[in-house]
């Protein structure tokens, strides 16, 4: 008889939980007439409290905003969403994906048709970021988000020992051209002698000199790809990035240690590496994971002047049930208005370009970096970027690269070996 | 008419995986209704067959239609049928076979310690003057429910190369860094440890239930005999759980081979399986095809490759764990 | 010859000799063996447990070399700041009702379709099972796409638990195990005598089947469960409305950062959704112990 009792207690079990859950699934009743808008973003793209702002503002809207995971789950799952025609009202996408959609602005409302008007707005932002969500047939399927921008984050601390000048300007001034920068390295690590591997209290001069490369290739104004649909990876600037990259792992500027890996995050505290290529929104990263080092970083200029890693455009899927609604939220929130005001309360670089000049941005100080001017650092530099066109094999030609610089950084292969692979690899990968 | 009620040991009866009856006897109807057998026999099937085919089945036909076609992108839908194209790339690609060859490893050092070590527990487990039972079946499952973000960030902190814990207590056994991540061999071992943690309470469990379906008086009787524990172990045990170890080596190929979530980990949510591709499983091969190089026909023919291997690796563990078993 | 007037007869049928005093049989349990649990218990519990360090204390802890053990003082607050970001209770019964229903449908229908393919003849019989244990052999990364087409687009099944549910109801592991635990558990003399005593098939199932296998059943409930409990690809696509979430997709939502992970309150959540999962196991883990050593299995 035990298994009648055992198998009337489960189904009771089941049935009372299934009437618990559609019980809870009927009781909230929405409120007539009211729009809910779906959002898919990624980390802190849609930040809580404009969110809940924009809200009081129109209370017939209500915002979902569903954190994906992350700028690659996000692109995977909207890829999944166009094949079934089921999409969000917004979806937030990385700039390294941007290479991908871009290639298929059918999927996208453009919105440089009406209602939405975009290029009356177009002179507002950074131009190469405005690039970033144009279509390959010119359409406007997106709009910037941030800036990531890049710049030097360096330990004041690990500088003064090795002799290095300490003050910022002093600091950029040193490294103009990539190849100082260099040069400044090998110094660094001839000198402090504690880039050394497997030793205790390692300190080099980069946490990875791959990251070179993609700070050298966003310098630029070609990068993967001549124009729609003309791949070209072996070009000029391509090979000139990575033979760059090559000498600085060669000369084994780096401790070999991968940003936001374990070793990373420790390495932070124990100044494993003097030197961080970072994003504004990497500055976070610092405060939060090293906040004993407060007051050792400082921020300089980037060789070359200007960079970018990272940042989002917000874009209306073809497919998207409120589009009228959607463009009333992102337009709001992504005019220079608001867009300060994420400034000044999320610190993440605006992307509108009228904002540059204000005193909130050029005033703007961080005591963690030593009161270092970062509003007006990274300003400087994200005028000096330029369109650059990515297409949609680009993140699968970057993974490839990163291959054959970890290769080098390895000393599995030397740079020419590694390239020769590299392009082959390439070559194999795109024409199946 | 009585019942049987000799014990027989339950291993040499249910030996055969296949359902035919004893070998020599004709297939006969125990239900002496074959009309009535038929019937409750579809019957029973049919929920399992439906929902599979809908669910199952389709989907695979719809991959190997692909498999045949040049579909990149699905966001294109464009496919041309190619015949076997992908396939004789497939068949000529240096680093599917290298994946091939990485999986192989892999397996090799996750399955070996963990059968042992699932063994092992159970027979631990299984004796009834354990104390705290529940708490130590419980913990045992803890790796199994960990969520993957946490097992993520966990590994990566005791796998670091230069801060790991992992690494830090090699210092002290004056061994020094070892390259988790770089090192081929190391990378393997790396990779096969987050698996063996994951399941060998798992597997633990599955044993134990097994062995506790081994009639007690063949051990009684080995004890009467003076067979000690490891005889025991080696006479009663093992042989009783022939069916389960089978099973288990199976379920244990096939899940090995395609090991993809670990590797996709250990390398930071990269899809490349490291620099030299010196961690890449093939199932990690076929997620890159799909998701990052969108190649759709390429990633579906990889996809039907990895079911070949397993069907013939499957096959051949099954040969040689039923050999091993019933030497015994 | 005995009349099978209840089914309390047809189990005293199968159940062979046992012996009477089993812990008799049994040595004392060595310490080497308390050793080895010992430390097997603390590698696999020790992730664990550190998930609850790092979930516990400030955001620097992920940085320290040697990792901290000790525990932190600030688990309310994550616990206060995952609520804040998803509807946790509900995406904690969202999950439970998935899993519940994937195991119980699995545990049913592998049973129903392991007693067939184990002691009923049918034509076709042998290709089915070749097939079944042929589709064990296909990853499931193959038809993945394809069959989020099929539940959206054909079935309107999107943002729906159904989704994650009904595919899921079947399990061809689970008929294979199934299959094997019947033939092994079930001698056919048993059936035949009660067939010839006049018993249908669905009795036979109902009557000896069904407590012949029950420890079997529970472990592959335990373990569909398990699987159903770990999913995350699937919901991932399948889910949009916070409200729907199972806890797999729901800890997404508490990663705040673009880049890397927001350790604290995503282990916190982390956390959160194993524990109660914990107790459940203490719970199902005494039925287990208790169903495995007692009558109910077949000697």
């Amino acid at each position: 008889m035990a298994h009648r009792n055992f198998v009337a207690k489960f189904t009771f079990l089941l049935a009372a939980l299934a009437l618990l859950v559609g019980g809870l699934v009927a009781a909230p009743a929405k409120a007539a007439a009211k729009v809910t808008l779906n959002i898919w973003t990624f980390g802190n793209v849609i930040e809580p409290n404009m969110k809940t702002r924009y809200e009081k503002m129109h209370p017939n809207v209500k915002i979902v905003a569903v954190n994906k995971g992350g700028p690659d789950q996000l692109a995977q799952a909207l890829i999944v969403a166009f094949q079934a025609h089921k999409t969000p009202d917004i979806a937030a996408i990385e700039t390294s994906w941007s290479g991908l959609f871009r290639d298929y602005p059918q999927y996208f409302v453009d919105l440089r048709k009406a209602p939405y008007n975009a290029n009356n707005i177009k002179k507002d932002y950074v131009a190469w970021r405005w690039a970033q969500g144009t279509g390959k047939g010119g359409e406007v399927i997106g709009l910037p988000t941030d800036v990531g921008g890049l710049e030097v984050a360096y330990r004041v601390d690990l500088f003064k020992k090795a002799g290095l000048p300490t003050q910022r300007d002093a600091v950029g001034r040193l490294w103009p051209t990539w190849d100082k920068f260099i040069e400044v390295g090998k110094n660094y690590n001839k000198k402090l002698k504690r880039c050394v591997d497997k030793k205790k209290d390692k300190s080099c001069f980069i946490d990875s000199s791959g990251t070179l490369f993609t700070a050298i290739l966003n310098q630029g104004t070609e990068k993967f790809y001549k124009g729609v649909g003309k791949v070209d990876y072996q070009n000029r600037q391509v090979r000139a990035a990575f033979n760059e990259t090559g000498k600085a792992l060669v000369a084994g500027l780096g401790s070999r240690i991968a940003p936001y890996s374990g070793d990373w995050y420790a390495g932070m505290n124990k100044g494993s590496f003097a030197t961080l290529l970072a994003p504004a929104w990497q500055l976070d990263y610092i405060k939060q994971y090293a906040p004993k080092t407060k007051g050792l970083w400082d921020v300089a200029k980037v060789p070359g002047g200007g960079g970018n890693i990272g940042g989002s455009q917000l874009s209306i899927p073809k497919a998207a049930p409120n589009k009228t609604e959607a463009w009333k939220f992102m337009s709001w929130y992504l005019a220079p208005a608001q867009q300060l005001t994420v400034f000044k309360e999320y610190g993440l670089f605006p992307s509108a370009k009228s904002l540059y000049a204000s005193s909130a941005v050029q005033n703007y100080k961080d005591p963690f970096f030593r009161n270092a001017p970062i509003g007006k650092i990274y300003a400087s530099g994200a005028l000096k970027l330029k369109p650059l066109y990515e297409g949609p094999k680009e993140r699968a030609i970057m993974a490839i690269f990163g291959q054959a610089l970890g290769r080098i950084e390895a000393k599995k292969q030397n740079t020419s070996q590694a390239w020769n692979q590299a392009v082959a690899d390439i070559k194999t990968a795109l024409d199946r | 008419m009585t019942p049987d009620s000799a014990p027989s040991p339950k291993g040499r009866r249910g030996a055969r995986v296949s359902g035919s009856p004893s070998s020599g006897k004709p297939a006969k109807s125990w239900n002496g209704n074959k009309a009535r057998e038929t019937a409750w026999g579809y019957l029973f099937t049919s929920p399992f067959f439906i929902i599979f085919f809908i669910f199952g089945v389709i989907p695979i036909i719809y991959s190997v239609y692909i498999s045949l076609t040049s579909l990149e992108n699905p966001l294109d839908a464009n496919e041309v049928f190619v015949g076997l194209k992908n396939f004789r790339n497939l068949w000529h690609d240096p680093e599917f076979w290298k994946a091939t060859r990485n999986t192989f490893s892999i397996w090799f050092f996750s399955t070996v310690p963990q059968m042992v070590l699932a063994l092992g527990l159970a027979s631990i487990l299984r004796n009834p003057r354990l104390r705290f039972r529940l708490v130590w079946q419980t913990i045992l499952l803890v790796p199994n429910i960990t969520s993957g973000l946490a097992i993520a960030v966990v590994f990566g902190q005791l796998f670091g190369r230069d801060y790991g814990l992992i690494n830090y207590c090699l210092q002290f056994l004056g061994i020094g860094n070892i390259d988790w991540l770089e090192n081929t061999l190391a990378s393997h071992v790396a990779i096969a440890t987050m698996i063996t943690w994951r399941w060998v309470g798992y597997n633990s469990l599955i044993f134990l239930a097994s062995m506790n379906a081994i009639d007690n008086a063949l051990y009684e009787s080995a004890s009467l005999d003076g067979a000690n524990r490891w005889q025991q172990l080696r006479h009663v045990t093992i042989p009783g759980l022939r069916n389960t170890i089978v099973f288990m080596v199976i379920m244990g190929t096939i899940g090995g081979l395609q090991v993809f979530a670990e590797p996709l980990t250990f390398g930071g949510g990269q899809t490349t399986g490291g620099s030299s591709g010196q961690f890449n499983t093939v199932t990690l091969y076929l997620y890159r095809y799909a998701k990052d190089l969108f190649n759709y026909g390429y990633a579906s023919a990889i996809g039907i490759g990895i079911t070949f291997i397993v069907l013939i690796i499957t096959a051949l563990n099954f040969l040689i764990t039923r050999r091993i078993a019933s030497e015994d | 010859m005995t009349t099978l007037s209840s089914d309390a007869d047809l189990k005293t049928l199968g159940a062979p000799n046992r012996t009477s005093n089993r812990g008799a049989t049994y040595k004392k349990m060595s310490p080497l063996s308390y050793v080895v649990l010992v430390v097997v218990a603390f590698l696999s519990f020790f992730p664990f447990y550190w998930m609850f360090v790092v979930a516990s204390s400030s955001p620097d802890v992920i940085s320290q070399t040697p990792p901290s053990v000790v525990v932190g003082h600030n688990f309310m607050n994550e616990v206060a700041a995952v609520y804040k970001q998803v509807p946790f209770t509900r995406n904690m019964l969202n999950t439970l009702l998935v899993c519940l229903s994937v195991a119980c449908a699995q545990v049913f229908f592998s049973s129903l379709a392991g007693f067939a393919l184990a002691k009923l003849n049918f034509l076709g019989k042998k290709w089915l099972l070749l097939a079944i244990v042929g589709t064990l052999m296909l990853p499931s990364q193959l038809g993945l796409v394809p069959l989020f087409k099929i539940l959206v687009n054909n079935f309107n099944w999107g943002d729906s638990l159904k989704a994650l549910i009904v595919p899921a109801m079947v399990s061809a592991f689970g008929v294979f195990w199934m299959r094997q635990a019947i033939d092994a558990q079930v001698p056919k003399e048993l059936l035949e005598a009660a067939s010839i005593d006049g018993a249908s098939i669905p009795r036979i199932y109902r009557t000896m089947i069904v407590p012949a296998i029950l420890p079997t059943a529970f472990v592959l409930g335990l373990f569909s469960f398990l699987a159903s409990w770990n999913d995350y690809l699937m919901p991932l696509f399948i889910l949009q409305n916070p409200d729907n979430f199972t806890l797999q997709v729901a800890l997404n939502q508490l990663n705040t950062k673009a880049y890397g992970m927001d350790y604290n309150i995503v282990m916190a959540g982390s956390f959160m959704a194993t524990f109660p999962l914990l107790i459940l196991f203490v719970f199902v883990g005494r039925r287990l112990v208790t169903g495995v050593m007692d009558g109910a299995v077949k000697g």
